[in-house]
């Protein structure tokens, strides 16, 4: 690497280095798994099971899901961040993005609660706001189309004639907007980078 | 026409590439620059220490459990040097 170089040669580098940085993003694939899955769990408990037990109606799946999701968010965000070589303002700007929704997301689930509101759809609609612009930033089309969904999944829900077919929506929203996207980002991560 | 001089300090290729490197991060360690610009450990070192004495690049050492672990930073100087020496590059292809 210590030949002389032509112009076209340093202009190279700089395009080649600039573009490897810009692939430099933290392993995202986990959240989105861990989050689809225990969402969609707790959505097909309180639906499948809301007759077996009042807990259940009154959002116990919700809150295990949520403890859960968030325990093992936060150890494998610190886990990651030891590991972690590069710090890529990127992933400043989605750690902060994420932190607002779910500031956004507990206050909206509290208020409506309290109100006597369902906050599904909101929730629903407001999910495809992180999501979306998680997958411009990253250029990565599968989490675009995955928040896209969420808006739409939150309009069908709202219009859904029953609460069977709105967990239905709910359910497929979160297969296609967080785990799908998530299996695809997780592929792209490991061959990105060496294990 | 004449043509821009082209730093010195910039205008070799493991150098370039970690100032490259640099600018789209906050901060990278030791094994990321490694990884990336595919340069051996000792030469690597070398090139750093030169572009710290510049003071193109903030060089912090620091433990990773029990490894040493250095964190590159690029300066404010680094990145106007790198700004300049990008304008001098697109002014030999003509692009400037």
């Amino acid at each position: 690497m210590d030949a002389p170089m032509t112009p076209e040669q340093s202009l190279r580098v700089i395009e080649r280095m600039i573009d490897q940085a810009k692939q430099s993003f933290s392993r995202l694939s986990f959240y989105f798994l861990l989050w689809g899955v225990l969402l969609t769990l707790a959505m097909t408990a309180t639906h499948v099971l809301a007759d077996e037990a009042q807990a259940l109606r009154y959002g116990a799946p919700w809150a295990v899901a949520g403890l859960l999701g968030g325990a093992l968010s936060s150890w494998y965000g610190s886990r990651q961040s030891r590991k972690e070589q590069v710090l890529n303002p990127m992933d400043r700007i989605i750690h902060w993005l994420w932190a607002s929704f779910v500031i956004a997301l507990l206050l909206v689930l509290f208020t409506t609660l309290l109100a006597g509101g369902d906050p599904a759809v909101p929730i629903t609609l407001m999910t495809g706001i992180p999501t979306f612009l998680t997958g411009q930033i990253m250029r990565f089309r599968p989490l675009v189309w995955g928040g896209m969904l969420f808006w739409a999944a939150g309009v069908a829900m709202q219009l859904a004639p029953d609460p069977g077919t709105r967990a239905a929506v709910y359910c497929a929203a979160m297969m296609l907007g967080y785990i799908v996207p998530g299996i695809l980002l997780m592929r792209k991560e490991n061959g990105l980078r060496p294990a | 026409m004449a043509f821009a001089p082209l730093d010195p300090v910039l205008h070799n290729q493991l150098r370039l590439a970690i100032v490259s490197l640099l600018v789209g991060v906050e901060e990278a360690d030791f094994n990321h620059l490694l990884t990336h610009t595919g340069a051996t450990r000792g030469n690597l070192s070398v090139q750093i220490g030169k572009l710290k004495d510049a003071g193109y690049i903030l060089v912090t050492k620091g433990m990773r459990g029990k490894y040493p672990n250095t964190k590159c930073r690029l300066t404010a100087e680094g990145l106007h040097a790198f700004e300049v020496y990008v304008q001098a590059i697109r002014g030999y292809l003509g692009r400037g």
